[in-house]
């Protein structure tokens, strides 16, 4: 019998200021489309676009997959790229299988969320550095809709633990000039730096915050901690050996996890891309995305984006991070939260993790304040 | 003034009058998403059977289908023109007509029909803050109304004050408001009784309160 064949869009900005993270993720992608094509059920043709981080690009590029046939793109990595797509995706009934965290309040019928939901990694965070590390925050972010309301989560959580956040600043996605903002958390003296800050930003910041507090005699990662719920693997190399040590994550798969699953991925991921970047969570979410997008085509026997998406409610299959399954309610992910600190070696030693896959909670029902906190936000955000 | 806004539906409880009960199926799975439960409400004799007195602000939102004319009738208080829940109008015919009854009813957000799950949050975000923000604002109004009533009486104790103690009136007014602030009343009605403690007592003597007819009933005097 001839094998069934899809064409299936993979849309990562492989180039632009946050292309490693993305790398890793079309690397994660790519090894899943290898192992589904060595198992000999379904055949599926991979079509790999590349937006280069520009937002236009990416709704161009949706058109094009979904136009040419495509039913189902795995991909993007920022928010505002999703929100930039989901419309097309929408109109012309395809999935968009969406594998990195994001700041959730969102779930389109159009959307299979693998990644972790706010529940699964600020919240994990909001508990571990308000219980071990201190109460008085920093938060730093890059301009946009994913440093908005994360640190919103962040600040109505902080602020219900009895927790103050001192100061909000938001740069450009790209942008590198932090003198202001480091004198600024350096004069408010916080128990740590909260970072929404992406790509080549985020990079710079822990390098230029260590640098400082280094020539003021502050041990920066035992005094003021940076923690971040984007922070992966392949970025540490990019923030440089000298600042690379003692920053916390939040995230639902680390590469330093010791499971078979997770060994025997790591030996095929390093395998078929030796030129890296290393994996990272947002590339084992593209690698689940995939093997649960297989599965789900192997069970419809078609790619119809309806039949797909009743096919994937309730998957589950045992990834490198542990179980994961989808929630047929919400399309989005069970995952397991963990904290982790980042060492010399490029690795995270994982600090804390939870015992078991969570329920993703995107838009925070069972875990945020029937209110909204009455802190009045700034009218003027420092840009 | 900064008001609080509802974020977390939880336990919310959503009341859906429409012709075709369970029709707009992702109205129902979006809010169950958001934590809030649907109930279909049934029609009997074009008219929509609800117990208005066990609705519950703090739980129910009402979801009214407008193409339904005359399908539901809610109390609206005339002042505030509010309902007793928060009320979001389900639109499918965009007439003037339809559109102006759901705003009778009270309603504070809307919905298309068919209903998208993206603007389900949108809509209940708006809906019930809108329904909040408008009780607040007419329970200040209904406050700023009766404080304003009672400027005449303010008027009179001041006047009394300087009359009685031969002082300015800059000096009766802080003597008022001071001593408000200490009996813990605002100005107003702490004047209102300062006037009704000091008035004189009503003149018993030749004075009948009504007169009896002989039917037994009483004419006002």
């Amino acid at each position: 019998m001839a094998r069934k064949q899809f064409r299936i869009g993979v849309m990562f900005s492989t180039t632009g200021s946050y292309s490693v993270v993305a790398r890793s993720m079309l690397n994660g992608a790519l090894l899943a489309f290898r192992e589904i094509e060595e198992a000999g059920g379904i055949s599926i043709q991979p079509v790999v676009v590349n937006p280069s981080g520009d937002l236009s690009r990416y709704r161009a590029l949706s058109l094009e997959l979904l136009s040419s046939g495509i039913r189902h793109v795995v991909g993007c990595y920022t928010s505002s790229s999703r929100k930039e797509v989901i419309p097309c995706f929408e109109k012309h009934d395809g999935l968009l299988w969406y594998p990195s965290h994001y700041e959730g309040f969102e779930s389109s019928d159009n959307v299979i969320y693998t990644g972790a939901a706010p529940n699964q990694h600020v919240l994990p965070l909001v508990d571990y550095l308000a219980s071990r590390i201190g109460s008085r925050a920093f938060c730093v972010g890059s301009n946009y809709i994913w440093a908005w309301e994360n640190n919103r989560i962040f600040r109505e959580a902080l602020t219900a633990r009895g927790g103050t956040v001192l100061a909000e600043r938001y740069l450009s996605v790209g942008d590198t000039e932090f003198d202001q903002v480091i004198t600024a958390i350096l004069d408010a003296r916080p128990n740590f730096v909260f970072n929404n800050l992406i790509g080549t930003s985020a990079y710079a910041f822990f390098r230029t915050f260590r640098a400082a507090c280094r020539a003021r005699g502050i041990n920066q990662a035992a005094e003021i901690p940076v923690a971040s719920c984007t922070l992966s693997e392949p970025e540490l190399p990019e923030i440089g050996a000298d600042a690379v040590d003692g920053h916390l994550s939040s995230s639902v798969y680390f590469s330093s996890l010791d499971s078979p699953e997770n060994v025997a991925f790591i030996r095929a991921y390093a395998a078929a891309f030796p030129a890296g970047p290393v994996s990272s969570a947002d590339a084992e979410a593209s690698y689940i995305a995939v093997k649960l997008l297989a599965a789900a085509l192997e069970q419809a026997g078609t790619d119809d984006a309806r039949t797909v998406r009743a096919a994937v409610a309730n998957q589950s299959f045992v990834a490198p991070q542990g179980e994961v399954r989808v929630d047929p309610q919400t399309f989005h992910a069970w995952l397991t939260p963990r904290i982790g600190r980042s060492a010399a070696d490029g690795q995270f030693e994982i600090l804390l993790e939870a015992r078991q896959p969570i329920a993703p909670d995107p838009y925070l029902v069972q875990s945020s304040p029937r209110f909204a906190s009455a802190m009045r936000s700034p009218l003027l955000r420092v840009v | 003034m900064s008001i609080r806004l509802l974020q977390n539906f939880k336990g919310g409880r959503a009341l859906v009058v429409t012709k075709h009960a369970g029709s707009e199926t992702t109205l129902e799975t979006t809010l169950a998403k958001l934590g809030v439960a649907t109930e279909y409400c049934e029609i009997v004799g074009g008219r929509a059977q609800i117990d208005i007195n066990s609705l519950q602000p703090e739980r129910d939102i009402l979801f009214v289908d407008g193409d339904l004319e005359g399908a539901v009738a809610i109390e609206v208080d005339p002042a505030s023109r509010l309902p007793q829940v928060p009320v979001i109008g389900l639109v499918g015919v965009e007439a003037p007509s339809r559109l102006k009854a759901l705003v009778n009813l009270g309603a504070t957000s809307f919905l298309r029909k068919p209903v998208h799950g993206g603007a389900v949050y949108t809509s209940l975000f708006m809906g019930i803050n809108q329904f909040l923000l408008r009780s607040e604002m007419h329970e200040r109004l209904q406050d700023l109304e009766a404080r304003r009533r009672g400027r005449r009486a303010v008027l009179r104790a001041v006047i009394l004050l300087m009359r009685e103690n031969r002082v300015d009136e800059d000096t009766a007014y802080s003597e008022l408001r001071r001593e408000s602030m200490r009996a813990r009343q605002n100005l107003e009605l702490y004047c209102e009784e300062l006037l009704n403690r000091r008035a004189k007592p009503p003149d018993k003597a030749g004075r009948a309160t009504s007169i009896t007819l002989r039917d037994g009933k009483k004419q006002a005097m």
